[in-house]
């Protein structure tokens, strides 16, 4: 309980300027909704652009002039940031103590590795929630004056659930990197690449049908956002495969850690 | 009682050597001295024993237990100082120290105020505010706060000033004498003929030598240097004496052996200066070399 609390603490500051680039980044964006809102020549100016381009954003499935349109392409740069918050803190909240050497106070400390593990995911974990429920409130607060329809706020929610699995898929990546990697200084860059790297997948899965198979590999295309506008539910066999996925990173966090030696 | 072993232990960092078959028992109540240079494998053993590192071969049992697999439950009863102390950075020292006893099953809060107190801490400081020296300090008031049966200590005092130092050793004697077994690690050589019963010397990751002190003492080698005119180098072909060279008027040596028989000798030369030093510890290495 010990370690959870100051973990919380140690990283509030971090959750708190992750929380200012959501509200920068939602703030700057319905800015300039306001601007498409119902305005039938951003399509024209759309349907100029390259397709690539489109797909890369997600554009290619939303009328960007309504509001469930604007929000899907948002959803896409709100799980490339809390995913990337998410394996960020994975990745350093168990590496960290051997970056800064800590380890030799906190691991002598009359405690089981596995129980260390388990306060400090438990504590980053507590932080993507926060990160989300912050992202999911000022989503709401933008969109209340365009006052949508009961549809978009059942796609919003759906939105947020698909958010949390990428954010969790993410944060238990980190976390086995940082446990399994001795050479902790690259468990954070190698986190980040791994997702930009999903990310690059996700854009090629959809730019080329021949490559629709590497939908599997990235968790960014388990939760497809115009599937969420179009069917209102979340495709299972994802959520599955997600959890799945969550289950090998935070099992294998648990072996690789309680076994090595630490890098001190 | 034996309460910290150490049969055959061996630990290789992929191929690089930490320490090879380490071999010693420590009895309860004793002040054992662990000796070597640099990169000997000093640390190394420590952190098998706080299973900070898990070994290659043999095992490492603290209370006759395994130090790995019953961890959790041995560091209860286990206080380490690391030789270079890192804590986080953006706690109060009162903070951390809390936090530390916090995973204790006594309370430490008395014993947590009297040592700071003894060590001159302050503990409303940052801890990323604090001089080396005040850091070990630290590291002092966190290993003993929970008043451990068992002290592992890996050059403690570096870092401290000499008065720091005394205190302590002051403190070390105390819990020794309380009943607490303390494993003094240190390249120090005078520091460990003070305070312990035992020594053993490592070196290049293997025991050479395991000897109480006084032994250690009687057979250790002596450097003398002599400044005298008309000095000669036959009138110091005495038993115990290496290493002999003459410089004009000096003669320095080693000497090993009874004192008084090289006294003697310089006491019928008209003798201008005299040193009688400890060899560095690298000197006295020399000999386990041979």
């Amino acid at each position: 309980m010990n370690i959870f609390l100051r973990e919380l603490k140690a990283n509030f500051r971090s959750l708190l300027i992750w929380a200012g680039i959501v509200a920068l980044f939602t703030i700057s964006g319905f800015a300039k909704f306001t601007g498409y809102y119902d305005n039938p020549d951003l399509i024209e100016v759309l349907n100029s652009f390259p397709p690539a381009f489109l797909a890369a954003f997600n554009m290619n499935a939303f009328n960007l002039t309504t509001v469930p349109g604007f929000f899907g392409v948002m959803f896409t740069f709100y799980s490339l940031l809390l995913s990337i918050a998410a394996v960020m803190w994975g990745s350093d909240i168990i590496s960290k103590e051997e970056r800064d050497k800590t380890v030799e106070f906190s691991l002598t400390l009359p405690i089981r590795r596995s129980r260390i593990i388990t306060a400090k995911v438990l504590a980053a974990l507590i932080n993507c929630i926060a990160l989300l429920l912050f992202t999911w409130g000022i989503s709401l607060l933008n969109v209340a004056k365009y006052s949508p329809d009961g549809d978009f706020y059942t796609f919003l929610s759906l939105g947020m659930l698909s958010l949390f699995f990428m954010q969790v898929i993410f944060l238990a990546i980190g976390v086995f990197l940082g446990c399994a990697m001795k050479r902790y200084k690259q468990a954070n860059s190698i986190a980040v690449s791994i997702l930009l790297g999903t990310y690059f997948l996700s854009i090629l899965s959809g730019l080329q049908e021949d490559l629709e198979f590497l939908k599997y590999a990235t968790p960014f295309k388990y939760f497809d956002p115009a599937l969420l506008l179009r069917e209102s539910s979340l495709d299972w066999s994802f959520v599955a495969l997600s959890l799945g996925i969550i289950a090998v990173f935070i099992a294998g966090s648990y072996i690789t850690y309680t076994r090595r030696d630490l890098y001190i | 009682m034996s309460i910290i072993e150490a049969t055959h232990l061996t630990k290789y960092y992929g191929k690089s050597r930490g320490i090879v078959d380490v071999s010693f028992n420590v009895e309860e109540g004793e002040i054992f001295g662990f000796i070597g240079p640099n990169g000997a494998g000093k640390s190394t053993t420590i952190r098998l024993f706080c299973s900070l590192i898990y070994p290659t071969g043999g095992q490492a049992k603290i209370f006759g237990k395994d130090a790995i697999k019953h961890g959790p439950e041995i560091r209860q009863h286990i206080g380490y100082l690391p030789s270079e102390v890192f804590y986080y950075d953006r706690m109060k020292v009162i903070d951390l120290l809390k936090y530390s006893a916090s995973f204790y099953e006594k309370d430490c809060t008395q014993r947590l105020h009297d040592l700071a107190e003894i060590m001159e801490l302050e503990l409303n400081r940052r801890i990323d505010d604090l001089s080396y020296g005040n850091k070990k300090k630290v590291g002092i008031v966190q290993g003993l706060l929970h008043q451990p049966k068992v002290l592992f200590l890996d050059e403690p005092t570096s870092g401290l000033d000499p008065l720091m130092q005394k205190e302590f050793y002051n403190l070390i004697r105390e819990e020794n004498q309380r009943g607490a077994t303390i494993f003094l690690s240190s390249h120090i050589l005078s520091v460990v003929q003070r305070m312990c019963s035992r020594v053993a010397i490592i070196r290049e990751g293997s025991i050479v030598d395991l000897q109480d002190v006084q032994t250690l003492q009687r057979e250790n080698y002596k450097k003398i240097r002599i400044v005298a005119e008309k000095i000669e180098e036959k009138d110091f072909d005495l038993p115990g004496v290496s290493n002999l060279v003459k410089e004009n008027s000096i003669l320095s040596f080693f000497y090993r052996g009874d004192i008084n028989q090289v006294t003697a000798v310089i006491g019928k030369q008209n003798v201008s200066d005299l040193t009688i030093e400890e060899p560095t510890l690298e000197e006295i290495f020399m000999h386990y070399y041979e």
